[in-house]
């Protein structure tokens, strides 16, 4: 069996040196960044406390000391910011669906098109064999290289969001670490399944491009509305969060290790829709256009506890009211209630995926991704068996 | 109905009984009838189209049947794959080799993918042709190209050798060379081997049976000394008497309309005339499928 994974990756060798040397540079250009940002030791209180013109000209004055802060915070969002880190994250975020594919495609397909799979089928009595040494072949490539790939992406993502613990953090949570190695797995599997499927290498590369996109793109969306729903809990207050030492940076301003899920209206102990909230706003509140520069605000306040980089924990929607009454409508309309008791008011419930869940979350997600690889392994499988050979 | 040997007896190591294969509204194998006995070696002539491919893809359970079946050397292979492949060895129509592979490398992969293959056979084969084990199976020439797909379906050491029009695109000493290698290993290991071919002068010094396919039904199944012996040539208005008209084409020279003609057993008169080649043997019997020919008797 060594001896046929040896040659198979000898056959593919473009494939094997290009998704190699794609991946190793992909590791060490995610680990440069990272040790840039890193380098520059900014202070987490400065990023905390950096304004970067949000709040326009300080009339306040700033210190030495505060100004320095301002300039290193600055230099880290410049460098977060620029081309080359933005090239990596897109590299990072892509590499593990791209690389499978690559290496998946060819794989029967070629074989096909080429008139050698005659050649291996007539020699091998079992076709499923011979199938098995080339799919280990692409696995034992795929997965040291992604696994590569995907603890630079948690170094960087460390880096990215100073004070965030990678493995306890859900900020773009399956672009990074373990997941990789699952999605370059499900990439190649669904890839040679279609390759074996329909013999020609292009029509299945252009095919597995669309139908791997889609399910990255929908992934996120799928999983909170019907899986993790299920497992959320309520989430602790932010002071309670803050103690815990789950209060990071995140891009905008702080964010949350948590995956927000969903969220839950009250008014007065009663579940409510955004209808009735809207309603109750309506009712109760009395809004004035207002300049726009104080109704702007800077993102450390207008993000709400869920809001961070991940997919998962985007903002909750609806505008959280201050405590001093007055909610902050669009397009500079700031609105004014009566002066009801707080406790009245709507409260929002937000319910989350903790970040301490972090492990459990990536080895069930990885495990759906492993079952639908080897779903679509079984389908390559099962064809191989009764397909022509050209 | 074929003529010659005909059905299958308990010694056929390749053997075709009702065997019917159909693609679409194309019939390509049309209930046919073949015995290869073992130890021969048997040309497998026709036009293009006329069913060879198929046939040997059925052997080799490329393809699945309609109706009926073939045995190698007792087994059906679309029933039991593994133990019918583990009998064949196989060398297709181009020769298919792994472009980034050397020659060593082809050997280590028929060694990982035939547990009973003989890399140290196929190696002195190679060698004594003197194609290098290190080269790059890619810049191979075809004639090498070919003997390396011939080495590797010797070196399973196989009771039957399928060789899918393999001279095709040869010259004619890579021809003469793949031919001589291929009875070399007949007569060393007494297996059998069938070689499909459209070209007749290629295959008639090799072979000591000739089976006849056009359009998808076989023609004429016999030793290619009973198809000398009892054919014979003529123009059209000159019938030997007793004979059998097979087939009707185009003489040399497209001047004469000559006529195939199959001797009764015993005809001393038929016998005295000039006996046919077997050029001539396959043209009668492809004109006669085709339904081209003139229609005497």
């Amino acid at each position: 069996m060594l001896s046929r994974i040896r040659l198979t990756l000898k056959q593919h060798r473009f494939e094997t040196i290009a998704v190699t040397i794609v991946c190793v540079g992909l590791t060490v250009a995610a680990l440069i960044e990272a040790y840039r940002l890193n380098s520059l030791n900014v202070p987490l209180s400065c990023l905390q406390s950096y304004q970067g013109g949000y709040m326009g000209p300080s009339q306040a004055p700033v210190t030495a000391a505060q100004a320095h802060c301002n300039e290193l915070a600055k230099s880290f969002n410049d460098m977060r910011g620029s081309l080359d880190m933005n090239l990596v994250q897109l590299l990072l975020l892509f590499a593990p669906i791209l690389a499978g594919i690559v290496v998946g495609a060819p794989l029967v397909a070629r074989e096909i098109e080429q008139g050698t799979a005659p050649l291996s089928w007539a020699l091998s009595g079992s076709r499923r064999r011979w199938l098995l040494g080339k799919v280990l072949a692409g696995v034992f490539l795929l997965a040291p290289l992604m696994l590569a790939v995907g603890l630079a992406a948690n170094v960087l993502e460390g880096a990215l969001n100073p004070g965030l613990n990678p493995y306890a953090s859900f900020s773009n949570y399956l672009g990074r670490g373990v997941p990789d190695v699952f999605w370059a797995l499900a990439a190649f599997a669904g890839t040679f399944a279609l390759g074996t499927v329909l013999g020609r290498t292009m029509p299945a590369v252009v095919l597995a491009l669309v139908v791997c996109f889609f399910v990255r793109a929908t992934w996120d969306a799928g999983m909170t509305h019907f899986v993790l729903r299920q497992f959320a809990v309520q989430q602790v207050q932010q002071d309670q969060q803050q103690q815990q030492g789950y209060m990071v940076y995140g891009p905008g301003g702080p964010g949350n290790a948590d995956m927000y899920v969903y969220y839950k209206s009250f008014i007065d102990g009663k579940e409510v829709t955004d209808a009735e909230v809207n309603a109750w706003y309506n009712q109760n509140m009395v809004c004035v256009p207002m300049p726009t520069q104080s109704a702007s605000t800077s993102p450390a306040d207008s993000s709400s506890p869920g809001a961070s980089s991940s997919p998962g924990a985007s903002s909750s929607p609806g505008a959280p009211a201050t405590p001093d009454n007055s909610k902050m409508g669009d397009n500079g309309v700031a609105c004014q209630g009566p002066n009801i008791d707080p406790s009245h008011m709507p409260q929002q419930v937000q319910y989350v995926i903790p970040g301490s869940w972090y492990w459990q979350t990536i080895a069930f997600e990885s495990g759906l991704l492993l079952l639908g690889s080897l779903f679509c392994g079984a389908i390559a499988f099962v064809w191989v068996d009764r397909r022509r050979p050209y | 109905m074929a003529l010659g040997g005909g059905a299958s007896t308990g010694t056929a190591a390749l053997a075709a009984h009702g065997l019917s294969k159909r693609f679409k509204k194309k019939i390509a194998l049309d209930k046919v009838d073949l015995s290869i006995p073992v130890g021969s070696v048997t040309a497998l002539v026709g036009p293009n189209g006329a069913g060879k491919t198929t046939l040997i893809r059925v052997c080799m359970a490329f393809e699945r049947p309609n109706a009926g079946g073939v045995e190698v050397d007792g087994v059906d292979p679309w029933k039991h794959r593994s133990e019918a492949l583990r009998r064949v060895g196989y060398v297709p129509q181009t020769p298919a080799v792994y472009r980034g592979l050397s020659v060593e490398d082809h050997l280590s992969m028929a060694r990982s993918l035939h547990s009973g293959f003989d890399s140290d056979y196929a190696r002195r084969r190679l060698d004594q042709l003197g194609i290098p084990l290190d080269q790059r199976a890619d810049t191979l020439s075809g004639g090498q190209a070919a003997q390396l797909g011939l080495a590797m379906a010797l070196g399973t050491r196989a009771k039957v050798l399928l060789l899918d029009e393999p001279l095709a695109n040869l010259d004619p000493l890579a021809r003469r060379e793949f031919i001589q290698v291929l009875l070399d290993a007949v007569k060393s290991d007494g297996s059998t081997a069938l070689l499909s071919s459209h070209i007749v002068t290629d295959v008639e010094d090799a072979c000591d049976r000739l089976a006849i396919l056009g359009a998808g039904k076989v023609r004429l199944d016999c030793p290619l000394e009973e198809a000398r012996q009892t054919h014979r040539l003529t123009e059209a208005d000159s019938p030997p008497p007793g004979a059998t008209a097979i087939g009707s084409f185009l003489g040399k020279g497209g001047k004469n309309i000559m006529t195939l003609w199959r001797l009764a057993p015993g005809d001393a008169a038929g016998e005295a005339l000039e006996t046919a080649s077997l050029e001539d043997v396959v043209l009668g019997y492809l004109a006669a499928g085709r339904g081209t020919g003139l229609q005497l008797n």
